[in-house]
């Protein structure tokens, strides 16, 4: 079954966003649990669907190479194409956002009472319960820059993950500037606000990243990028490593963000900066350094949490000398 | 940074805002705003990050354009006045630069949208100063030229900043951004009265400067910049957490307190020349900026908040000790029985 799957914002189907349920409770310590707990009951297969699932799975295993255009939509869905309704819709979607975001400002932070926001300890900013979940993420692998590696998101099964698969190829780009190639990668969306207007997260109040995973048992990379207005900090980022274990159980990773370490074009700087939380911008969750191999991971959620044991501010220049060793040792 | 070079930094700074306030000479005052701010800006990046760097960035690219324009405004006076002295700017393009000039540096509406962020992205220490002490040298010029300015314009800017000041910072959790949306409401405040009774601006000045200050000294006591880490210090420190009320409803404008001096003048003043539809309106949404403070107010000193394991942090390290933080409490919280003595203002 070809796969929607988009790397630009360019479509004309428009999805309402679904508020997160769980951010509208209090005291999320408990109700986290009870969330994580109620997300393993399957729910029913729909009839119709399984075979189309069965296929799914078929051509996944018998995936030949082959180069896939970016823009095949999958034949379910067939876009509507009116300009006009576009425009209406658009304009409509934009205004009531807007009117949203003054009526939210009354009620409070992120449209949530003051208290709630001061004692919430943990909060899920991305599930993947649903394809529209899906438009909240752009997937890119080096294709952009000429390489061989594709990458695909989709739910997965149940509709309760979503999947990341693709090839990774280390084929450099002929183009006489790229020596090394080789990555795939989800990031989330900008968070855009009325007449997409940039907005950026503001997590102040957690310390740690808190993501539940299923690997393929080699090394991710978790980076985080601030909100950047100047262009000299286009290139900056924070990063960790997730190492996945594979297997067919879900595997709850917990990064601190003190772990985080600074890096600007690629390379990690000796100077190394606390994460400010009040202004991220993206998660990016990329894979690399491999020959012609299968990647797979599978995304049950992203959130933020703030245990009681985590209270390092920063990660410490050792730290980041350390995990420069691992790398350097670690079989790509 | 080496004692000895922040202390010729910080001087500048002084001698910078010093030369604007005391010089007669157009071009003077220009030269002095362009030390102040080249001086600043090893201030505001003392603790230095991405962020920090960021923050200065922005500041510096508003305050040259600013600059800028204050430049193009006293090279047009020159052509039609032909001298550079201070005085009342006759020609309507000069003046309309010039305030448009002022009103950037000092972050009144529209020029306010550098203000949280660079607040934001500075630590409390330079906070402190880019929301006070940098608010003198523009304010200084703004008084004198005050004949001159245009009445609706500067009417527009008060008003709107005022609006702005208090819509803006009605969801803020970050101390220093709610402070800078404080500051652009003050400031609008003080505009407002410019033309009608400039003495009152100075007074408001005077007013916001000292509360401003009392305030970022008990977040610099207590290590806070957001709400939660606020809510948390009647753990540590009780007593901060009570004078962290009254002076946050000082300045919200609540009598008995200091913050109520200003704003009952300022309605007076205004009422007196027969405007009466003004005050109402900055009367109403002052109360925004009231409620923000009310809420802040809520969270750390009328209720407990519940304290996790991380604000053992604040008890690893040791209680800064700020030697101007009582006078300065006294002072922002019972000046209101000297408002007779104002008299002496004119």
């Amino acid at each position: 079954m070809a796969l929607v799957h988009k790397l630009l914002n360019g479509t004309c189907i428009l999805r309402k966003c679904p508020k997160p349920s769980v951010a509208s409770y209090p005291f999320l310590g408990t109700r986290f649990a009870d969330y994580c707990s109620s997300s393993l009951q399957k729910p029913a297969p729909v009839p119709g669907k399984a075979s189309s699932q069965r296929k799914t799975e078929g051509d996944l295993q018998g995936h030949h190479q082959r180069d896939v255009a970016l823009d095949i939509t999958c034949p379910e869905e067939k876009p509507e194409v009116s300009f006009d309704k576009a425009i209406k819709d658009e304009l409509k979607n934009h205004f009531w956002r807007l009117k949203d975001d003054i009526v939210n400002r009354w009620i409070g932070p992120e449209g949530r009472p003051l208290h709630e926001v001061l004692l919430e300890q943990a909060r899920v900013v991305w599930k993947f319960r649903g394809k529209e979940d899906l438009d909240k993420w752009i997937v890119t692998s080096d294709k952009t820059i000429g390489g061989r590696s594709e990458a695909f998101l989709k739910m997965g099964k149940n509709n309760q993950s979503a999947l990341l698969y693709g090839t990774l190829s280390s084929d450099t780009p002929q183009d006489g500037e790229s020596s090394r190639s080789g990555y795939c990668a989800m990031i989330s969306r900008i968070p855009r606000g009325p007449f997409e207007r940039k907005r950026s997260y503001d997590w102040s109040q957690f310390n740690t990243l808190y993501l539940r995973v299923r690997g393929d048992g080699r090394p991710w990379m978790v980076n985080i990028r601030e909100d950047t207005d100047i262009i000299q900090r286009k290139n900056q980022m924070y990063s960790y490593f997730m190492f996945t274990r594979g297997g067919p159980y879900w595997q709850d990773v917990k990064i601190p963000f003190s772990k985080f370490f600074f890096s600007n074009q690629g390379r990690i700087r000796d100077a190394q900066y606390q994460l400010l939380l009040d202004k991220f911008w993206r998660l990016g969750s990329p894979r690399s350094r491999c020959l012609h191999i299968w990647c797979l991971v599978s995304v049950h959620f992203l959130a933020c949490s703030q245990p009681p044991s985590c209270c390092i501010l920063m990660a410490e220049r050792e730290q980041v000398l350390v995990f420069l060793l691992i790398k350097a040792l670690i079989p790509s | 940074m080496n004692p000895l070079i922040f202390t010729t930094i910080l001087m500048t700074v002084l001698l910078g805002t010093m030369i604007v306030m005391m010089s007669s000479h157009w071009l003077m005052i220009w030269i002095g705003f362009e030390m102040n701010l080249l001086a600043i800006i090893p201030i505001l990046m003392k603790k230095y990050n991405p962020r920090t760097m960021e923050a200065s960035t922005k500041y510096f690219l508003t305050q040259a354009t600013a600059s800028m324009l204050l430049m193009m405004a006293i090279i047009i006076n020159l052509m039609h006045s032909g001298q550079w002295t201070i005085m009342k700017v006759f020609n309507p393009t000069a003046s309309i630069i010039m305030t448009s000039a002022l009103a950037m540096k000092l972050g009144l509406t529209p020029f306010h949208f550098w203000v949280p962020e660079v607040t934001q992205g500075i630590s409390l220490t330079s906070g402190l100063i880019l929301l006070t002490w940098q608010k003198l040298a523009p304010m200084s010029i703004l008084y004198q030229i005050s004949p001159s300015i245009n009445l609706n314009i500067l009417l527009t800017m008060a008003v709107l900043s005022i609006l702005v000041g208090g819509w803006g910072g009605l969801n803020q959790t970050q101390l220093r951004k709610i402070m800078a949306y404080s500051s652009i409401a003050h400031m609008g405040w003080m505009t407002a009265v410019l033309a009608y009774n400039p003495t009152l601006t100075m007074l408001n000045m005077l007013i916001y400067i000292m509360m401003t200050l009392t305030m970022f000294m008990l977040f610099i006591h207590s290590s806070s910049t957001t709400t939660l880490s606020l809510s948390h210090t009647w753990n540590k420190t009780p007593l901060t957490t009570t004078l962290i009320l009254i002076t946050l409803l000082s300045m919200g404008g609540l009598p008995p307190l200091s913050g109520f001096m200003p704003k009952w003048m300022i309605i007076q003043e205004l009422t007196k020349n027969s405007s009466i539809i003004l005050p109402t309106l900055m009367a109403i949404m002052a109360l925004l900026n009231l409620y923000f403070y009310m809420r802040l107010t809520y969270s750390t000193s009328l209720t407990m908040f519940p304290s996790t394991n991380n604000m053992k942090m604040k008890w690893q390290f040791e209680t800064k000790r700020i030697t101007l933080l009582p006078p300065l409490i006294v002072m922002s919280s019972l000046l209101l029985p000297l408002t007779p003595m104002l008299s002496i203002l004119d």
